[in-house]
């Protein structure tokens, strides 16, 4: 699929920039740090140089369903490779209901164009899907044109060559889908099936992990390696926990207490205000947002566990465990704990005092008897 | 025979809207139905959890307005428990608020807007001699714009177009007669819409360094979470105020040279749009920025009030806690209130999903019954119209010399009335104008944040009543803020220190609510009424007038 | 077999007890070594899960959490190990190494069991096993060997989420997706910790109480492996097994 994936007519990334009046040089520099954002080794830079000098750009319709809008404003706050760079050279954005300039049928029309054209194998393209679908009475919380946005998306995930679950939402249901998930919100592995799915988990994702599958997509025709759930093992491999900051405090037993603390001030470690650090698989650490600026444990608030599933559901996020799924209580496994600790010590008192009374009416039949 | 025009999805807005528009026999629209079609529930998903939690959820209503969401849901949680944040704190959330509305307004103008006044394939016939020309004209300060710059992006153009990829681009309104716009300023506007892009992602670092993300940055009830320590080198640090203060140097630099002078230029070639799109002529407002607390509407920079029916003679006094001032129906909506309930106070609030729209696929909404998964609020019973245009004409009845100076000194350069605020170009116009105060504002801010550290002030968080059970057992909280797409409200009532009801009345709830028991429009459909139509198939006017407001339905329905 | 006889000299020489060696060595060794890892994992797993106290100073002069974890990993490795061979040694020692054990398609095994709790029930300790009767077994079963099985599987789980791709998460860290996810995952580990615990409260008392009440030698008995019974007994007439 790697080469047939990119058939598609048009102008190449080089081509396009060296005709704004970008040096070949600079370009080496663009695929360079390019490469680099993506933790490719040097000796695979000449793969993106000969991806982005030789490949047209890809194709790709960008859905949106229940979802908040946040991916795609993250994915334009991209610094390597910044958005205008991946929408003009490196794909070709043929729908995305956010930044089109057409509308109404105009739009749905360019959809359905490019489903017909893959159909007839003329053309090939990626769906990326930002937010998910809501399955309940027929799928009514949300539609496109009339329709129902499940079945929009299993009509252009039919065709597609594969899909790009955007965001937590796409990737695990995110906010909508938490309890009592009213619309019976799916994520995308839910609602399609036989297609090559890569999860880029986050709410929203780090821009620079978004631009960098694609680019990586882009260079090298096929998805990345994935993790045990779905997600590209460049971006998703390491704990936040191992590559933070504070983590020498929390070695060293050094934590905030309270908000604005001394501690806080001395960036002591987050982990007792609830930081999902310890069990959050993303960028945000070694990346950072925005261009590097910060992230947020820099900042000063835990982690929220924003790109792992359930995330929502496993609140409060200020308190360090996520509570015992025991019906009707809410509870953290201490409070359980505790209360059973109590209620053994109870039986074992009670039991005791039944023995004691017990042992003493026997005593005292028995003394009686002696009387006797 | 009357048409009707089916425009859905509106694209360049945020989230699902839908526009049914009926033509009369001149083109001209006589009725107007807009539809959110996309509902989550976040109301329902908030009930039962612990209320300082809810600003991340409440965020998530949407992406685009981030942070605003999480603001109006702290503020209802503090006004509950009794909690009033340090006045860092107060002055950290103005800055990443005012920062908010920069950026937001910017991306509105040039990603979401523009395109509705500017014909980019008209753009390829440009000289970028004349562009330059015109560029050094509208903005002589700018420094980019020399004829090989805009040589450049005419090149970038070109080839794109020549890729036969259009991408964006395809499909759209290229040509249509409603386009006025000279090859030059069209290459001038496709220019700034790459440079803008560019740009808004640096503005947003401001709430990098405060929230440690954008989107959806973190906040925090009682306070920040971030703590500021001119001594430290993991605390928020002298360094990290100096991209702060470098960031909004470069946001007046962009709202003063860039967004304002290109928005008056581009009006000028559309002033007939200041006599379209008038809507509602009602407008209201909750106020933000507060100088001395939350608690003292009297000191915000964003004055709180209403105005009915373009009286600029009275500004009506607003109180968003009182029991019937605003009330929200659901007769046309799907949704179901308790029997006998026709309208409720959103303490009172009540949601509760009930579909009774056309079975998908369908071809029309019904325009007799319910039709769109919005609320419909009101205000002392009367629809109003929230957003730039409302602060402005507020700020601007309420006598305050600030808001003079900018409003005027536009109304004088394009050489209008000051009735023209009253279109869609009103409502473009003023979201550029509040940018350029709202720079200014960030600015002081900033001096005001120096001065409190420089005082030895740098108390981020209260945390005597973090702890729920510090909390009453019952209690109702309202918090708020001056959304970009105007008056948000969030309601919370919280039991045993967990959340018994939240709702949220949104900007857009406001402005693209459906009808009203009284068949009264809310300010989207009364906006089209009247608007003509070139072409029925291609609803570039529809597009101008509803992109004025810049919709965002994730947010309208949450 | 041997035979004791009572320690007064005025006695007859008939024995009054005959003991028996149930609890080999491997099952002493194992037990006790199982005891002492519970008791350093559970304090330091609480430890873990909410550090009470924060040591002044630098960071770099303190390693507070890193000791108290790396104690957990190496009780934890204790307790693994011992697990492990105490299934094998399930096979390996003598009957009474299997006794106990829920057989519940055997019919013998659920009698034994409701005369058991009856007894328990009704204060009465004159029933005498000399391997381990059907509900301590069934206890067994549920907390030792199946919450064992949690803890080492979440516990293993938890520590290779810092090594991605490494050992301990290519053999374990499948765990984490079905349990929903690493806080979940740590969810259960803390959970069935307390479990653990209760375990340890109610088996100790029971082991006192029976011990006292019976005087058949129990709480020795994991220290010497021998067991007592009256030397007078019907022959059968306490449990085989
Ligand atoms: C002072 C403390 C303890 C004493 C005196 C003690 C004594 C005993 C005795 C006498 C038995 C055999 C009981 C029977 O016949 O059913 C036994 C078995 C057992 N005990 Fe303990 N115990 C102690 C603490 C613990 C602790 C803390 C644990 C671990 C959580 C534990 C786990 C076990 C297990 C798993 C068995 C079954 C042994 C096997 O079949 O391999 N014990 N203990
Ligand atoms: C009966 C045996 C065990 C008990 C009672 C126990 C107890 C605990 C407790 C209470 C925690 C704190 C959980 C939390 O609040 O997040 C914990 C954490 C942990 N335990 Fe265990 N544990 C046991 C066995 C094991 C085993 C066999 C392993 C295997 C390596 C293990 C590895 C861990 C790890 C990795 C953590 C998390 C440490 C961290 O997040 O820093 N535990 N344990
Ligand atoms: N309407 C709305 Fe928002 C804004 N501005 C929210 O309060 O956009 Ni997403
Ligand atoms: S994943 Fe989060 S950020 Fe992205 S659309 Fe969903 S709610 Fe918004
Ligand atoms: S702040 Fe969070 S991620 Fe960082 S070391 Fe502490 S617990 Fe781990
Ligand atoms: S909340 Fe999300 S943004 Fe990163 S630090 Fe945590 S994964
Ligand atoms: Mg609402």
């Amino acid at each position: 699929m790697a080469d047939s994936l990119l058939s598609s007519p048009g102008l190449t990334t080089y081509d396009i920039l060296s005709r704004h009046g970008v040096s070949r040089r600079d370009f080496l520099s663009f695929c360079a740090i390019t490469a680099a954002s993506l933790g490719l080794e040097a000796q695979q830079v000449p793969a993106v140089v000969e991806a982005l000098e030789t490949k047209p750009r890809l194709p790709v319709i960008w859905l949106h369903g229940l979802e908040c809008t946040c991916c795609s404003e993250s994915f334009i706050r991209s610094s390597h490779p910044i958005a205008q760079d991946v929408v003009l050279n490196m794909i070709s954005l043929d729908y995305d209901d956010t930044l089109q300039a057409a509308a109404g049928h105009q739009v749905e029309q360019i959809r359905k164009d490019l489903i017909e054209q893959a159909k007839r194998g003329e053309t090939e393209y990626v769906l990326a899907v930002e937010g998910n679908a809501p399955t309940k009475d027929g799928g009514v919380y949300c539609t496109v044109a009339g329709e129902t946005f499940l079945d929009v998306l299993r009509e252009t995930a039919e065709h597609a060559k594969f899909v790009i679950a955007w965001g937590s939402c796409a990737c695990n249901g995110c906010v909508q889908a938490a309890a009592p998930n009213p619309t019976g919100a799916r994520p995308v592995h839910e609602c399609i099936t036989g297609k090559p799915i890569v999860k880029v988990p986050g709410c929203p994702p780090i821009a620079e992990v978004m631009t960098g599958v694609l680019t990586y997509v882009l260079t090298f025709g096929r998805l990345p390696e994935l993790d045990r759930v779905g997600r590209p093992k460049m971006f998703y491999k390491q704990r936040l926990h191992d590559k933070c900051l504070r983590r020498s405090f929390f070695d060293a037993g050094q934590f905030v207490e309270s908000w604005d603390d001394d501690g806080a001030r001395k960036g002591w470690c987050l982990y007792k205000m609830g930081c999902r650090g310890p069990t959050t698989y993303n960028s945000c650490a070694t990346f950072k947002w925005n261009g590097g600026v910060s992230w947020p444990i820099g900042s000063g608030h835990g982690c929220i566990g924003c790109s792992e599933e359930n995330f929502w559901d496993d609140g409060p996020f200020y308190s360090r465990l996520a509570k015992t799924p025991l019906p009707g209580i809410e509870a953290t496994p201490q409070k359980v704990g505790i209360a059973l600790t109590a209620a053994a010590g109870v039986g074992i008192a009670a039991h005791l005092a039944a023995l004691a009374i017990k042992r003493g009416r026997a005593a005292a039949t028995e003394n009686k008897a002696k009387e006797a | 025979m009357a048409t009707r025009v089916v425009v859905d999805p509106v694209t360049r807005i945020e989230g699902h809207l839908r526009v049914e528009a009926m033509l009369d026999s001149d083109n001209k629209v006589h009725e107007a139905l807009s539809s959110g079609t996309m509902w989550r529930g976040i109301e329902v998903i908030l009930k039962g959890r612990d209320p300082r939690d809810a600003w991340a959820f409440a965020e998530r209503i949407c992406g685009v307005c981030t942070t605003v969401h999480a603001l109006a849901s702290v503020r209802s949680v503090e006004n509950a428990v009794g909690i009033t944040v340090p006045k860092v704190a107060e002055i950290v959330r103005n800055i990443m608020f005012l920062t908010q509305m920069v950026q937001d307004h910017v991306i509105h103008f040039y990603h979401l807007h523009a395109l509705d006044w500017v014909d980019v394939v008209s753009a390829l016939s440009a000289d970028p001699a004349a562009t330059a020309t015109l560029a050094q004209q509208v903005s002589p300060h700018w420094p980019k714009s020399s004829e090989g710059y805009f040589r450049d992006t005419a090149a970038t153009l070109k080839k794109f177009v020549e890729s036969g990829q259009l991408g964006l681009f395809a499909n759209a309104y290229w040509g249509h007669p409603a386009y006025k716009l000279p090859p030059e300023a069209n290459l001038m506007a496709v220019a700034h819409y790459l440079e803008a892009l560019k740009w808004q992602k640096e503005l947003i670092k401001i709430h990098t360094v405060f929230g440690g993300k954008n989107p959806h940055p973190n906040y925090l009830v009682g306070g920040m979470p971030c703590s500021i320590d001119l001594q430290s080198d993991n605390a928020i640090n002298i360094e990290r105020l100096e991209l702060v203060r470098a960031k909004i140097l470069e946001a007046r630099d962009i709202v003063e040279q860039l967004y304002v002078p290109d928005l008056l230029a581009i009006a000028s070639f559309y002033k007939d749009w200041a006599a379209i799109g008038e809507g509602l002529g009602s407008y209201m407002c909750y106020g933000d920025v507060p100088q001395n607390g939350i608690g003292d509407p009297a000191h915000f920079r964003f004055p709180r009030g209403a105005i009915l029916h373009k009286n600029l003679g009275e500004v009506l006094p607003v109180d968003p806690t009182h029991g019937d001032e605003i009330l929200e129906e659901v007769g046309r909506s799907w949704y179901r209130y308790p029997e006998g309930k026709a309208a409720l106070h959103p303490w009172e609030g009540h949601t509760e999903a009930h579909y009774t729209g056309p079975k998908p696929p369908y071809e029309h909404l019904d325009e007799n019954g319910a039709y769109s998964w919005l609320k419909t609020p009101r205000w002392k019973g009367n629809p109003v119209e929230v957003g730039p245009l409302a602060r402005m004409l507020v700020g601007y009845a309420s006598g305050r010399a600030d808001f003079k100076a900018v409003v005027d000194g536009a109304l004088g350069k394009l050489g209008v009335p000051a009735t023209a605020l009253f279109s869609t170009l009103g409502r473009t116009a003023a979201r550029g104008l509040e940018s350029q105060l709202a720079v200014g504002w960030l600015q002081d801010e900033y001096d005001r944040l120096i001065e409190a550290l420089k005082g030895g002030d740098n108390n981020t968080a209260d945390t005597i009543r973090w702890e729920p059970a510090t909390w009453p057992k019952d209690c109702k909280g309202f918090g708020f803020t001056e959304a970009p797409r105007g008056a948000l409200g969030h309601w919370i009532h919280i039991q045993d220190g967990k959340i018994a009801n939240y709702q949220c009345v949104v900007p857009t709830t406001w402005n693209a609510s459906p009808k009203d028991a009284q068949g009264r429009r809310g300010a989207y459909e009364s906006a089209l009424i009247g608007t003509p139509m070139a072409d029925p198939q291609k609803p570039v006017e529809i597009l101008r007038t509803i992109h004025s407001f810049d919709p965002c339905l994730a947010c309208a329905s949450h | 077999m041997s035979q004791i006889t009572a320690p007064y000299a005025a006695a007859p020489a008939e024995p009054i007890f005959k003991q028996e060696l149930v609890w080999q060595w491997p099952i002493r060794l194992f037990h006790w070594l199982n005891a002492l890892a519970f008791v350093v994992l559970f304090l330091t797993g609480l430890y873990i899960s909410d550090p009470i106290f924060s040591p002044a100073g630098e960071a770099y002069g303190n390693q507070t959490m890193g000791y108290v974890r790396m104690t957990h990993f190496i009780a934890a490795a204790v307790f693994t190990v011992g697990f492990f061979w105490r299934i094998c040694w399930f096979w390996l020692g003598n009957r009474y190494a299997r006794s106990g054990f829920p057989y519940v398609w055997r019919a013998r095994w659920w009698r034994n069991l409701v005369r058991q709790t009856w007894d328990y029930l009704r204060l009465d300790f004159g029933h005498v096993h000399m391997g381990h009767n059907a509900l301590a077994g069934l206890a067994y079963t549920l907390v030792p060997v199946i919450g064992g099985w949690v803890m080492i599987l979440t516990g293993l789980a938890l520590f290779g989420q810092s090594n991605p791709d490494g050992f301990w998460d290519s053999l374990c860290g499948w765990v984490i997706p079905m349990l929903g996810g690493g806080l979940r995952t740590h969810m259960w580990h803390h959970l069935v910790a307390w479990l653990f615990l209760v375990f340890a409260i109610v088996h100790v008392y029971i082991v006192v109480l029976d011990g006292t009440q019976q005087r058949n030698g129990l709480i020795s008995s994991m220290i010497s492996g021998r067991k007592f019974y009256p030397a007078d007994e019907k022959p059968g007439s306490h449990d085989e097994d």
